[in-house]
């Protein structure tokens, strides 16, 4: 039975057993296969291929309409979520600050999840004990499995979210969205202890 | 070590900044982050006084969104990219 994290001296520890890990560390791996930047396509223009190389933002991404800041490729809708449009109202401003952030904030963000991933492997049996930094990496990478999972789960709003949690309550185990809205409710309680654990 | 005319420059600076001012990032009211991550983030990132921040993220809640920082529109990007990277439902406007 898992047991919350709390902050021990200067570090954070919970227990929790290793099918409860397993399902932690296959979320956080789904979640960096989404956001960890996509693999570099050669061009054949050799300074564009060399600005994408080395990971700087490309004058002109052919998969972008650079007036639009909806990518004009279809993609994953919590993409979207995870990495939200800058402005509301400027769609123009919006495409350019998705062009010189989004890759930087997709590599943030891995990386933070594949030091959540390593943490949780890394456990002594049942007792995951983090440092400051593998904590900091823990809880926003809970947080972009929760932003990926409500997504999935349909949670735009606050009036989603409570009917939501009274679904859950009535839920039974053979409710096709049971085990998702179960692991949804089981990381929000993780990261709600390890928000506190950091706080206090 | 020279010494800067230290006055001037930063009189200098402040009709620089009031000239880049009018910008603003927002955090957006969402069903998903939790309003104890949201405090923490606001501490952690902005350095602000849990009290500060905890009246951000009350904003955030019942007003739909919050003004969290004002400055030049360069700062205001990085400020939104760093909240954004924490998860958060930020953007960057002309404060108008």
């Amino acid at each position: 039975m898992a047991r919350t994290f709390k902050r021990k001296g200067s570090h954070f520890v919970a227990r929790l057993d290793e099918d409860e890990r397993k399902v932690v560390v296959g979320l956080l791996e789904q979640t960096h296969q989404l956001l960890a930047p996509e693999p570099y396509e050669p061009t054949g223009d050799p300074f564009e291929d060399l600005v994408a190389r080395l990971g700087l933002p490309r004058l002109y991404d052919p998969g972008q309409d650079p007036a639009h800041d909806v990518p004009a490729v279809p993609r994953d809708p919590a993409l979207d979520r995870l990495l939200p449009s800058a402005h509301r109202d400027d769609p123009e401003l919006a495409a350019e600050f998705r062009r010189l952030t989004e890759h930087g904030l997709r590599e943030g963000k891995a990386a933070n999840l594949a030091m959540a991933i390593e943490a949780l492997l890394d456990s002594d049996g049942d007792k995951v004990r983090l440092d400051h930094e593998q904590a900091q990496a823990m809880v926003i990478a809970l947080t972009d499995v929760r932003l990926l999972l409500g997504e999935r789960l349909g949670l735009r709003t606050d009036e989603d979210a409570d009917a939501f949690q009274d679904r859950l309550e009535a839920a039974a185990d053979n409710d096709p969205h049971f085990h998702l809205a179960a692991y949804y409710d089981f990381m929000t309680w993780l990261q709600e202890s390890l928000t506190q654990a950091l706080m206090s | 070590m020279s010494i800067a005319p230290a006055d001037l420059s930063r009189t200098e600076i402040a009709e620089d900044l009031s000239l880049d001012r009018p910008w603003i990032t927002l955090v957006w009211n969402d069903p998903v982050n939790l309003m104890s991550y949201v405090t923490y983030v606001f501490q952690t990132y902005f350095g602000y006084s849990r009290e500060k921040a905890e009246k951000l993220m009350l904003d955030v809640h019942q007003k739909g969104r919050a003004v969290v920082s004002n400055g030049p529109r360069e700062k205001m990007e990085r400020d939104t990219e760093a909240l954004q990277g924490y998860g958060l439902w930020a953007t960057l406007q002309r404060d108008d």
